[in-house]
């Protein structure tokens, strides 16, 4: 079970470029100038939803283009996902003991 | 699918931190049960193959682009408490790190995408358990589930928070989110998610009766 779920997770995570062909926001996560254009305003929540700073914003690194973004972005998301489960499993047993 | 900042009232930001909350809570008891050496690399891997598939927009007719949750696969592979606890993370770090989601809506985006979808698919799996389509069947539904929450969520928006009629938040009402989202998600990536669930699945369940 294990080696076929390293597998398709390498699997999809060489594809993930495929996720840039096109650039067309998700329904509803939209710019606020889309609101402005559709609307001729923006809701006062979404103009003044503060935005947090965020290391990787939109799975992209300035310096290089967006396919090497992505695959770094993949790559961080991936390691960080399994130090917490990691994390999670040594403070589950430490306070089981 | 991913609610952004700024999209719920605070109202609505609070009573979904308040239901997620306790089921956070006995899904990390659930979790702690049966996190151990031989399960952590299998729960990371899913849980990174969620992460990974959310990141392959797809696009469709009208402008718009989605993608496929794989909270589904961790359900019926596992349980859907775990499914609820994988894919909460993952929304976590996608809104910290990736600024994909709102920190304010994360409640709300780990009920739709995580509870609903992964409670839905399972439920659906055990429906259909005798027919060799059930994993398909369950991950459309699941992520149908998912879509519809969100819907309701972004759709009550404009009707309960506006001032003199000038939506505050979310500006457009359930009639257009019910028709965008979940009739997006029942043709399009209902579809995807059906046949990653079904594919993923059988391939992975193919090697353990093998085992056997």
């Amino acid at each position: 079970m294990k080696k076929r779920i390293y597998i398709v997770l390498a699997v999809f995570t060489a594809m993930i470029p495929l996720g840039l062909l096109s650039d067309a926001p998700a329904w509803g996560e939209w710019e606020t100038t889309y609101y402005k254009k559709i609307l001729g305003f923006i809701p006062q929540g979404i103009a003044n939803a503060k935005e947090i700073k965020t290391p990787l914003k939109e799975y992209s690194l300035s310096a290089f283009n967006d396919v090497v973004g992505y695959y770094f972005s993949a790559f961080i998301g991936i390691v960080i996902i399994f130090a917490v489960f990691y994390l999670l499993a040594r403070l589950f047993r430490a306070k089981r003991s | 699918m991913h609610i952004p900042d700024g999209y719920l009232s605070p109202t609505v930001v609070v009573a979904t931190y308040a239901v997620a909350l306790p089921l956070w809570a006995y899904g990390l008891k659930k979790l702690k049960k049966s996190l151990n050496e031989e399960t952590l690399p299998l729960i990371g891997a899913l849980s990174a193959m969620s992460f990974i598939i959310m990141m392959v927009n797809i696009p469709i007719p009208g402008g718009t682009s989605g993608h496929a949750v794989g909270a589904v696969l961790i359900a019926i592979l596992f349980n859907p408490w775990i499914a609820f606890i994988a894919v909460s993370i993952v929304l976590l770090i996608q809104a910290v790190v990736f600024g994909d989601g709102g920190v304010s809506t994360f409640a709300a985006n780990a009920l739709s995408m995580g509870f609903v979808g992964a409670f839905v698919g399972y439920y659906t799996f055990k429906a259909f358990k005798r027919f060799k389509i059930s994993p398909y069947v369950a991950g459309w539904a699941g992520i149908v589930a998912s879509s519809f929450l969100i819907a309701i969520l972004l759709g009550i928006e404009p009707i309960f928070w506006n001032k003199d009629g000038v939506p505050l938040y979310f500006p457009f009402g359930l009639k257009t989110t019910i028709f965008a989202l979940v009739g997006s998600h029942m043709l399009f990536f209902g579809t995807v998610e059906a046949i990653f669930t079904g594919l993923v699945y059988n391939y992975i369940q193919h090697k353990n009766r093998e085992e056997v």
